[in-house]
């Protein structure tokens, strides 16, 4: 793996008493993808500030490079930030934006010339020089937004949820475009949303937030495929979450029927969560299957249909290339491995940690 | 961001509140100063607020302020969305236009704007008063529900109008669900706004409204000069305290809706808030009106009247009172500061008023002007019985064949100095050059009167044409204006009492007053001597209600009446039963009230100057008040 | 902008009270100004009336009243920006307190406020009475220019600290931190961002507190004792006074000269600010 470059050590900030972060802990290394993920309010966004700069945590450390920089100012720092809704300065027009950081700096005149030509050209938008920022589409302010950053050569970019403006099909455009980006430049960006889609397809590494704690971080495979608790299973993509009972290593009750998984040291007996994602719930025709339910909806959703299934007390959300019409008398089957496990939380406060924020 | 507030910042913050509200805390102490003088603390006092209560020209101007107020307020909001609204569906260019000249009201001076609208309605012959003042204000308060309105009606987003529209509502209907809830609190503000300046506003009001017309703003400016009444402290405060409970009512009810409405999201609160929102609107509009009907001036326009125009605070409020109950009539009173700009306001409307009381000379000018209406002296017997037949003598040297005019009183001009601050004794009119006193001296802020007082020093005639003279004197009053602290007029009066200045050019009336209230002012009569002058009672040719104003005159030539007129102004007065009737032997035989012969014979009456004369004198007046 | 209104002719319907009411109130009035202004007693075409501000006494009460109301507007500008920066940095948004502080004191009437003044300012007046307390030294400042300075201000700060804080709330905050992210110190942030940000707010302030400065007649005469002549006053005397029309409103024509100067410019950068 390579080296650390941003470490957050034990970080808590609060606003009028209300506790956003509460003791932090992140590590984020050179070159990485990191997605900051989770719903709003999770603390995703102060996180962000804290290592811009932008805010500074009531208690703990910034770490950049190996040098503590909880206490340097923004205009001080070696990263670069690309902010929700642009943030251009409409008073200048496209040249002028990207060349702000640079002026400061007091950069020649040629070089600033040669830099604002090569920003543009990364960002698709040649010949764009003179024209003012409200006169220029979301899509296009957004990458002059990027533009503007990365002309001063930042060790780190760190995006604040920069598609959140976009319609679907640009800000699809846009993912591709930063993975690009992200490859050329060869830099860490550090990227913040609340859509797990863009999370999913974007990463190396996702961390999850809720409530100011993180829930769950890894590469988006492990993120999707194996949620550590609900809120991260119901966070990432549709699931079916069921309470359910252990009852010893590699067999749990579900629904009052007892079904393989490959899940261990949970002890025996023990109330626990479920997570089976819906493409992995398999319709068999009558009984080939471990449980016996009835198809109450079905969809098309053009890849898959989107079907539910009445089985055992409870609706099974499931998608199959096979259409299955409504009344259709079926048995759920389900693999061991897409069985995926999770402490139920035991407190009130654990709860509250977990499942429905939004 | 750093949200708190660092102590710094603090400071400067309160310093900038102290600078907006220091004139106001001082408006509210004096509106519990028992003195009337603003110049001197006399106590702590409730009288001007219970005075208050009997005071109808100050609420009827109240009342004006705040119908018409509510009025403009009114249309102004309902014209102004409108043409927002439909402003947007307009080119960009049309739009640019449109809102140029909207701007213009709110850009251009004030006084162009009240100037410009006062020559549309002279032009048009519209009767100033009531209705031209709405109008200017109607115009003037557009804008500022336009630019309130105008910039969210743009961010506001169609679809749900379209929604309503496509689910077959009828585009009013459309407007009044989806955008109306929108637009409302920009509108609000707008109106708020809208009646805020309404409210403030003097200059556009002052050129725009007529005769027996007065908003609280024009009273004011019309009592500035001679000091203001308390009652209207006592009313300012009483208006400051009211809306600042109201804004801080609405403010803690928002916060509270705003909590509960955050812990249960209930369409129902909602609701209430509304409703409570236009009860409130209602009620105070409600008030407003009943307190207009009750107060106002504003819908009686009753055939038993008689409009009065007099110098201020030249009658005694009771005399009033007992002429409208004796006689039934109502008096539409108003008053002017100089009897310049009283010929200015009758030359523009000979019909505003029934019954002037200019001073000598400009009796002099109506009449060469062919402005004035002769007396039918059978309706007035007391004005043939009581006043001293001397007087008419005097009077005819203005009005020769004694065919206009009654006097009411009399006086000289002198000068009023302060005992303490002036140590040899004052008998000419050097003194007001003397550089000892720069800063110290007061001049009267009147042509005649200030270049009285410069030819009377060089010998020269009080009444002089003559340009050589009159660029003598124009030069003197040059040269006399760095010593000079202020050009006032009835200030002085207050102004000496809190001995503010050494000295100050006045009017004999006026000294017996600043006496009672400072024992160590003297009044003289300096030896070139002086003008003494005569104000009299005259009925303008146009006049509707020439009957009721020669009820008006002779009424005030009452013994009794002209009694306890003199003793509330203190001005000598020319009824000579009432003269035997003063109690206080002092007053009865005071130099200053009843001057002796030999003072009298030093001073001179004022004769109009012509219309050369005129020119003449004003000019050389605005040469003399650029000099600084 | 969208469009409400798919008949341009409904629109020009709703809008026709207020076009009326413009044109009569409005653009005819402004005529009669110029009708006035550019006659004589005889209504002969003349120059006259426009020139006279030519005369001494004329050139100096504009001269006299574009100073005072410069500087008036120069110290309304000082004060009220970092008034403006304070409160919308406390994000003191809740509009209320803002029109609280600023709108309440109109209430009380703008001549009884200014006559406020007097009592303040005179020379054994309220601050002199606090100064002598503290035995600090005595100013004499009623009926000089520096009194009318004051009673602009005073009057007129509230239209300058609005528009400013208007303009300045309106900045997004991130357009402030991405100036601090791009390496600008707070000082280059605020001559590089933030200032030229709030130039309309600045210019709309500037001529709300210029113009009324600049023309005023009450304050001058109230706190100069009436011996300080402003163009004003000139203007007020020839309506109310002198009884001169013609003369009044081609002075009145002088004044919209600089109003329409004014005008021009806040144009021109709005529509840059729309571009």
């Amino acid at each position: 793996m390579s080296k650390e470059l941003i470490t957050l050590s034990h970080i808590s900030k609060s606003f009028d008493g209300q506790l956003i972060l509460d003791d932090l802990n992140l590590v984020i290394h050179e070159n990485e993808f990191v997605t900051l993920l989770g719903p709003s309010g999770c603390g995703k966004t102060t996180t962000l500030r804290i290592i811009g700069g932008f805010e500074t945590p009531d208690a703990g450390k910034v770490i950049f490079d190996g040098e503590d920089i909880t206490a340097l100012a923004p205009n001080k720092r070696q990263l670069n930030t690309v902010f929700q809704k642009y943030a251009l300065f409409t008073h200048m027009d496209i040249a002028e934006n990207i060349a702000f950081g640079l002026r400061i700096k007091n950069k020649t005149d040629q070089y600033i010339k040669d830099k604002i030509s090569y920003a543009l050209k990364l960002v698709n938008l040649e010949g764009y020089e003179h024209r003012m920022p409200d006169s220029l589409s979301g899509g296009q302010q957004q990458r002059i937004a990027i533009a503007r950053a990365i002309v001063n050569e930042p060790k780190v970019l760190l995006l604040d949820e920069p598609l959140g403006a976009l319609d679907l099909k640009l800000r699809q455009d846009m993912q591709y475009e930063l993975i690009r980006l992200k490859k050329e430049l060869g830099i860490t960006f550090i990227y913040v949303t609340h859509d797990q889609e863009e999370a999913l397809t974007m990463s190396d590494h996702i961390v999850v937030m809720n409530q100011g704690y993180i829930q769950q971080e890894g590469s988006p495979e492990d993120i999707y495929n194996e949620p550590e608790n609900a809120f991260v299973a119901d966070f990432i993509g549709d699931s079916n979450i069921i309470t359910a009972t252990m009852v010893r290593d590699e067999l749990v009750r579900i629904l009052g029927v007892e079904f393989a998984c490959v899940d261990k040291g949970f002890g025996t007996e023990k109330p626990v969560d479920v997570v089976i994602r819906p493409e992995d719930v398999e319709l068999v025709p009558r009984g080939q299957g471990q449980l016996a339910g009835v198809v109450t909806h079905i969809i098309f959703k053009g890849v898959h249909y989107e079907m539910e299934v009445q089985a055992g007390g409870f609706e099974w959300l499931v998608h199959s290339t096979k259409e299955s019409p409504v009344g259709t008398e079926v048995d759920i089957r389900v693999d061991p491995f897409n069985i995926q496990v999770m402490n139920k939380p035991e407190s009130e406060d654990e709860q509250a940690l977990g499942v429905e924020d939004v | 961001m750093n949200s708190k507030t660092r102590p710094a910042e603090k400071i400067y913050m309160a310093v900038i509140f102290l600078f907006m509200y220091a004139p106001i805390v001082t408006l509210i102490v004096l509106s519990f100063n028992k003195s009337k003088s603003r110049a001197k603390w006399g106590g702590f006092t409730f009288q001007w607020y219970l005075n208050l209560v009997r005071d109808s020209e100050v609420l009827n101007a109240m009342a004006n302020t705040l119908i018409i107020a509510l009025i403009a307020t009114v249309v102004s909001t309902l014209i102004g969305t409108a043409a927002s609204v439909a402003l947007t569906g307009m080119k960009r260019r049309t739009r640019s236009l449109i809102m140029g000249v909207t701007n213009i009201p709110m850009i251009n001076a004030d006084i162009v704007t009240g100037i410009s609208l006062m020559l549309l309605f002279k032009v048009l012959h519209f009767d100033a008063g009531f209705v031209t003042v709405l109008i200017a204000h109607i115009t003037f308060d557009i804008p500022y529900v336009m630019l309130s309105v105008l910039p969210r009606m743009k961010t506001i987003s169609p679809s749900v109008y379209e929604a309503a529209l496509d689910l077959g509502a009828r585009p009013f209907f459309a407007f009044r669900k989806t955008i109306l809830p929108d637009l409302a609190p920009s509108i609000l503000s707008g109106a708020l706004m809208a009646f805020t300046m309404s409210i403030d506003d003097f200059i556009i009001t002052y050129f725009t409204k007529g005769s027996g017309f007065d908003t609280l703003s024009t009273k004011i400016y019309s009592e500035v000069k001679r000091g203001i009444r308390p009652e209207i402290y006592a009313l300012s405060a009483i208006i400051f305290v009211a809306v600042l409970i109201l804004l801080l009512l609405s403010d803690r009810m928002k916060a509270q809706t705003g909590k509960l409405a955050s812990r249960a999201r209930s369409a129902g609160n909602q609701k209430i808030k509304k409703i409570g929102a236009v009860i409130a609107v209602a009620a105070a509009s409600i008030a407003i009106i009943l307190m207009a009907l009750t107060f106002g001036g504003v819908f009686s326009k009753k055939s038993t009247q008689v409009f009065v125009y007099n110098a201020g605070e030249y009658i005694d409020p009771d005399v009033i009172e007992l002429f409208r109950e004796e006689t039934g009539i109502e008096v539409v009173y108003d008053e002017f500061e100089s009897n310049e700009i009283m010929y200015a306001k009758v030359a523009a409307d000979g019909a505003a008023y029934d019954v002037l009381c200019p001073s000598d000379y400009m009796i002099a000018k109506l009449i060469d002007n062919d402005m004035l209406m002769k007396l039918d002296w059978s309706e007035l017997p007391n004005a043939q019985e009581y006043i001293g037949r001397q007087y008419y003598n005097s009077a005819s040297a203005f009005d020769p064949a004694n065919e206009y005019a009654v006097p009411y009183c009399w006086g000289t001009v002198g000068i009023l100095y302060n005992k303490e601050l002036v140590s040899a004794p004052v008998t000419s009119w050097d003194v007001l050059w003397d550089p000892q006193y720069k800063g110290e001296i007061l001049m009267q802020d009147s042509i005649r009167d200030a270049f009285m007082v410069a030819l009377a020093r060089r010998g020269f005639s009080i009444n002089s044409v003559n340009p050589d003279e009159i660029s003598l004197a124009t030069q003197d009053l040059i040269e006399q204006a760095p010593l000079v602290q202020a050009y006032v007029i009835d200030q002085v009066r207050d102004k000496m009492i809190g001995g503010e200045a050494a000295m100050g050019v006045i009017y004999s009336g006026e000294a017996i007053y600043t006496q009672r209230e400072n024992e160590n002012l003297d009044y003289v009569i300096p030896d070139e001597g002086s003008n003494v002058w005569i104000d009299a009672w005259v009925i303008p040719r146009e006049a509707r209600n020439a009957e009721n104003a020669l009820k008006w005159i002779d009424f005030l030539c009452r013994p009794e009446i002209a009694l306890m007129n003199f003793e509330y102004i203190t001005y000598s007065t020319p009824n000579t039963a009432a003269q035997e009737m003063i109690e206080d032997e002092l007053i009865r035989n005071s130099k200053i009230a009843f001057p002796d012969e030999e003072t009298l014979s030093r001073c001179d009456t004022y004769i109009s100057l012509g219309e050369e004369g005129d020119r003449l004198y004003n000019e050389a007046w605005k040469k003399v008040k650029s000099a600084n | 902008m969208w469009k409400m209104f798919k008949d341009r002719r409904k629109a020009g319907a709703l809008a026709s009270p207020y076009f009326a009411w413009a044109l009569i109130f409005i653009l005819v009035p402004l005529m009669m100004i110029l009708w006035y202004g550019f006659t004589d007693d005889a209504g002969v075409f003349t120059m006259a009336n426009i020139l006279s501000i030519a005369q001494p006494e004329h050139a100096k009460s504009l001269l006299l009243a574009l100073e005072l109301s410069v500087i008036s507007t120069v110290i309304c500008f000082l004060l009220a920006y970092p008034l403006g920066m304070i409160l919308a940095k406390n994000r003191m948004s809740s509009q209320g307190i803002i029109t609280t502080i600023f709108i309440l004191p109109m209430w009380m009437n703008f001549l009884l406020r200014t006559f406020s003044w007097m009592t303040l300012l005179e020379n054994h007046g309220v601050i002199n009475g606090v100064l002598e307390f503290l035995h600090l030294p005595q100013i004499r400042v009623i009926n000089t220019p520096g009194a009318i300075v004051i009673g602009m201000v005073y009057n007129f700060l509230p239209f300058m600290i609005m528009p400013i804080y208007n303009s300045l709330a309106k900045i997004d905050e991130n357009v402030i931190n991405a100036a601090r992210d791009l390496g600008a110190n707070p000082v280059q942030t605020f001559l590089r961002v933030t200032l030229p940000l709030t130039v309309p707010g600045i210019i709309s302030g500037v001529t709300m507190v210029f113009i009324p400065a600049l023309t005023t007649f009450a304050i001058s005469t109230m706190l100069g004792g009436s011996k300080i002549l402003l163009i004003g006053n000139v203007i007020e005397q020839e309506f109310t006074l002198t009884y001169d029309w013609h003369l009044g409103s081609g002075l009145s024509i002088v004044l919209m000269i600089f109003i329409v100067v004014n005008m021009v410019v806040s144009l021109i950068s709005e529509k840059k600010d729309e571009q």
